[in-house]
């Protein structure tokens, strides 16, 4: 028929045109020479801001300050949701639509590095935590600067601890699962603790073990995986056992509200969270439940290390008012307006010297956060990584409910990480 | 039926039909009215007992920060005219082709009309990506075109109307066209006002997808006075670690009422339209 | 037959086109017809078509997001992405699962589309608005809501193992199951989906003539036979628009798994779409654009076999 042989004919043409037109150039490495600097004076026009759920609501009124010190420039802030803000990135780069600067999750740093300014030698960051500053590096280039930092550690009911023979946080791995079985069985909760099952992005949340004995994810030039590990194998072996052992659960609700529930009402009193998590704690609990709880770094087995995430802030290479942009991002990394903006959100400031002031250096909780930043790490800033993540979410996900052995499930993973590559 | 031969077992057939129906009906409505009922609890009953009905607390809260605090009818005003307009012009441009579709006869007809069908069957996601780079390159990102026109040809209207129209006696279309009309009056004139039971339909369907959309007008909009409703239900109801969920439910309600309202509204309409489609 | 056919030589008309009067006027109607078209044609070419172009191009290199600055610059890879897929033992996961909610969910929620259909049309009168919208309202619901409700039904603890314990079986834990977490959701999507189809069913049972019911009970029929034999072979279009849309829905599968399970246990409630979803967001577009296009030619090919089996036998 006519119009089958005419539909086939404009297909075999488009596919010619594309393979003509298509071909990977031979260019090697991307040359991003050294930025230029940033010009002196004050800001001036109009800058782009791109922030993601409460920070883009409470920004407007902040910048109000940078707008009276620097007369003539106008900060624009659009707030986008966090639900698919990823996609949002990833269009608006495409479509050459972007701001001037961006909140960035230091998870998608390497996903979008290919688009951001690197940062100028004038911009000082040597007051921020080494761990927030290794998520701004990509490629051997720096791109941006953190804005404010994020971590895990492990919460935990005091009164219940008490109850169970642990007035103070356990020091050791050994002791930490001691204190999880006392609970269990001195102070009658249902479960130790509540540990992520596998599945989306329960591997990120195993991270503070695997590091902690010493284990790392890729070798020292970053140019291979190394997840096929003896002590990576033992701190999986470690997870894993919470859920042998009856006293982390393998089914674990993940509806809304659920570990909030069920650490108020003490049936799994430790749980790991951020230290936004606070907020939630405090509302699901109501008056009074702030001193029923408490906070600790993670035990120690080779070290007590955690994971650091929080937000950068990038400026974009298609920026249209660069150096204003780049004087808005140092202005927001100043230790003042950082502690300012930790009143104003309770986002934990990137600044080491903005921890002095006593809102920070007061609160017993915060003072641990502050402890256990001083040993972070980030996962690897490389466009492979959340690939390589999610193969992991599956293997951990076996590990646990399964029961697959960590050493076997870790070789399947090295193979896969192997094959995705390290996306160079 | 038999309700010509035995009126008392008809009678309690009909009962037992009713009694499971209204069993049925509560128990589909439920999820609307947890959704209403949470509206009203407060974020921390919320957290606290998650699977509770009645709030223990009830509070107005959650719907007074969408309107004062948050500017929720900013957002009603541009997804009603983002939905009023998709919907209008589906309607027109819809019912235009499918009259030369089902009425005239043109080279390349079934070409067209197959072309269209076949977008049908193709999942939305895959074309996000190049759509988005076509419409920043013709400089409409962050305008109400961008919102609209990607959704303003829609291949189901084309196929709705083309069906209905293929029922029109051409008798009817012949008789005018011999009295010296045009087409386009005869379009407007004759076949559009026949065509009531598809073009309700339509404007349902095309409402309530563009009512719900999310990730196009997230994805085409630059700056909040462009964000539809379901936009701004997730930016202010998401956190990057939490969600408000007293706001997100409160939201909901607001997103669900007027398209509940329609339907109630436009229903008769709506199974008429359905019927005089393609059921031939 | 065109219209210069019909028009007596008398008329007005008849002189115009004196040579060839079929084929100038049938110029001009085509032209007509086209500029009819021409609305949709244009916004449809620019807004689906073009994209669905480039994307489909697009499948056949190993284009990924960072490639979006300089299109041109990516491999033709050709078929290899395609084949890729089917290597993929995620893939095939999710081919199985999608089929799974096709074969066996389609099915179930005509059966209770059906089923409600035919009780809102034996003759009840009183709130048939509220059965009508009350059915419906699932079809609109945020997914959130729904999800929501449901877990609280399936929990290990819920609404459903409660009920079950009345009567003395001890349910499982529905959602954490590899084996039971799919079937729960296809549930859950027949219960979304039952309004629309019991919208298109009820129009299509008041096509059914009443004379034909009312000449079979008088030949002595019952009810069911009169089901059987009568209304299911006039409901045969209707039914095969209703399985047809089923169809393009549940093949693309993906916002309950995504809300109630995340694609888990153990990828068991993992749908193709939830695969490209994925893959789009790892940033490999030509990849999910390959993943794409072989579940857009699933669709086509279940839909011409559906009209094929069900079509028309008049």
């Amino acid at each position: 028929m006519v119009h089958r042989r005419t539909c086939l004919g404009a297909v075999l043409l488009a596919g010619m045109l594309v393979a003509a037109g298509c071909g990977r150039g031979d260019d090697g490495s991307t040359t991003t020479g050294p930025a230029a600097p940033v010009a002196s004076g004050p800001a001036s026009g109009t800058i782009t801001l791109w922030a993601q759920g409460a920070e883009g609501e409470k920004l407007p009124a902040m910048v109000k300050q940078f707008e009276a010190a620097n007369p003539g420039v106008k900060v624009e802030v659009t707030a986008i949701p966090w639900d698919a803000a990823h996609n949002k990135y990833q269009t608006a780069i495409a479509g050459g639509t972007t701001p001037d600067v961006a909140q960035m999750g230091t998870t998608w740093m390497a996903d979008f590095a290919t688009a951001f300014d690197p940062t100028p030698g004038g911009v000082d960051t040597s007051g921020m935590f080494d761990g927030a500053k290794g998520a701004t590096q990509v490629n051997g280039a720096t791109y941006g600067v953190p804005w404010y930092v994020d971590t895990r550690v492990i919460y935990y009911r005091t009164d219940l601890a008490a109850k169970a023979g642990f007035s103070s946080p356990p020091a050791t791995w050994d002791d930490f699962k001691a204190m999880a079985k006392a609970l269990q069985t001195k102070a009658g909760t249902k479960w130790g603790i509540n540990l992520n099952p596998g599945g989306a992005d329960s591997f990120q949340s195993a991270l503070p073990f695997v590091w902690s004995n010493g284990a790392s994810l890729m070798n020292a030039d970053n140019s291979k995986w190394t997840l096929d590990t003896p002590q990576l194998a033992d701190a999986l072996k470690f997870y894993q056992s919470f859920f042998a052992e009856g006293i982390a659960d393998k089914n674990v609700s993940t509806a809304a509200g659920a570990r909030e529930a069920a650490f108020v009402n003490g049936s799994t009193p430790m749980l790991i969270d951020a230290p936004s998590f606070i907020g939630q704690l405090n509302q699901a609990g109501g008056a009074g439940f702030g001193s029923k709880y408490g906070v600790m770094r993670f035990p120690k087995q080779q070290s007590s290390t955690s994971f650091v995430g929080g937000s950068d802030l990038v400026v974009f290479k298609k920026a249209k008012n660069r150096d204003a942009a780049w004087k808005l991002v140092q202005w927001l990394s100043g230790p003042k307006v950082q502690t300012d903006w930790y009143k104003a959100t309770g986002d934990l400031p990137a600044v080491e010297s903005a921890w002095d002031d006593p809102s920070l250096s007061g609160d017993p909780k915060l003072k641990v956060f502050k402890d256990q930043l001083t040993d972070v790490k980030s996962p690897p800033a490389n466009t492979a990584w959340t690939q390589v993540s999610a193969a992991a979410d599956t293997q951990l996900e076996r590990i646990v409910k399964s029961g697959t052995d960590p050493a076997a499930a870790l070789k399947a993973l090295q193979s896969s990480a192997d094959s995705i590559g390290t996306g160079a | 039926m038999s309700v010509i031969h035995h009126p008392r077992r008809a009678a309690r057939g009909r009962a037992w039909i009713y009694g499971a129906l209204i069993v049925a009906v509560t128990a589909t409505l439920l999820p609307f009215a947890w959704m209403l009922l949470g509206s009203f609890k407060t974020q921390g009953e919320l957290l606290r007992d998650p699977n509770g009905w009645i709030p223990r607390a009830p509070t107005l809260d959650n719907y007074t920060r969408w309107f004062a605090d948050l500017g929720v009818e900013q957002y009603f005003l541009t997804s009603t005219v983002v939905a009023v307009v998709t919907v209008l012009g589906n309607l027109l441009f819809c019912s235009m082709i499918g009259y030369a579709l089902a009425k005239m006869d043109f080279p390349g007809k079934r070409l067209l009309f197959l072309l269209v069908m076949v977008t049908l069957m193709v999942p939305g996601v895959v074309t996000f990506v190049p759509l988005f780079v076509m419409v920043s390159k013709l400089g409409l990102v962050n305008t109400y075109p961008a919102l609209i026109l990607p959704y303003l040809a829609s291949p189901l209207g084309v196929f709705l109307m083309r069906q209905f129209m293929l029922g029109i006696p051409d008798s009817l279309l012949e008789a005018a066209r011999i009295d010296g009309a045009g087409e386009s009056r005869i379009f407007a004139r004759i076949v559009l006002p026949l065509c009531v039971p598809p073009l309700a339909t339509l404007a349902i369907l095309t409402f309530l997808t563009s009512w719900n959309n999310f990730l196009w007008p997230l994805v085409a909009a630059q700056s909040q006075d462009r964000y539809t409703l379901p936009v701004a239900l997730a930016l202010f109801s998401q956190g990057q670690n939490a969600t408000d969920y007293g706001l997100l439910l409160a939201g909901s309600v607001l997103v669900i009422a007027p398209i509940v309202a329609l339907f109630v509204f436009l229903q008769r309409f709506f199974i008429q339209g359905v019927a005089s489609t393609g059921i031939k | 037959m065109t219209i210069a056919d019909t028009i007596p030589a008398g008329t007005a008309r008849a002189g115009r086109d004196p040579v060839t009067p079929g084929k100038a006027a049938r110029r001009r109607r085509g032209l007509v017809a086209w500029l009819f078209a021409l609305p949709f044609v244009l916004i449809f070419g620019v807004f689906m078509l073009m994209p669905l172009i480039s994307s489909f191009a697009m499948s056949f290199t190993d284009f990924k997001s960072s490639d979006v600055q300089d299109p041109f610059a990516v491999n033709f890879v050709g078929l290899d992405q395609y084949a890729a897929l089917f290597t993929n033992p995620q893939f095939r996961k999710s081919m199985i699962n999608t089929g799974i909610v096709v074969f066996a969910g389609i099915p179930l929620t005509m059966a209770a589309g059906l089923a409600l259909a035919v009780a809102l049309n034996s003759g009840i009168t009183r709130l048939r608005t509220v059965f009508r919208v009350g059915f419906y309202t699932p079809v609109v619901t945020s997914i959130v809501a729904v999800a929501v409700v449901w877990r609280f039904i399936l929990q290990p603890d819920g609404l459903l193992n409660t009920m079950l314990g009345w009567i003395g079986v001890s349910g499982p834990d529905w959602l954490n199951s590899t084996s039971l977490a799919l079937p729960s959701l296809i549930v859950m999507t027949a219960w979304r989906n039952m309004g629309t189809l019991m919208v298109i069913f009820l129009a299509g049972l008041q096509t059914v003539p009443q004379e034909v019911h009312e000449a079979a009970m008088v030949d002595g029929a019952t009810p069911g036979q009169r089901f059987r034999q009568i209304t299911l072979p006039m409901l045969r279009p209707t039914l095969l628009l209703g399985a047809v849309l089923l169809s393009v829905a549940y093949l693309q599968f993906f916002e309950e798994s995504f809300v109630m399970t995340k694609g888990g246990p153990l990828d068991s409630t993992l749908s193709v779409s939830y695969f490209t979803y994925n893959q789009f967001g790892f940033g490999k577009y030509g990849f999910a654009s390959a993943a794409s296009y072989l579940l857009f030619a699933a669709i086509a090919l279940l839909s011409l076999a559906q009209f094929r089996a069900l079509r028309s036998r008049d």
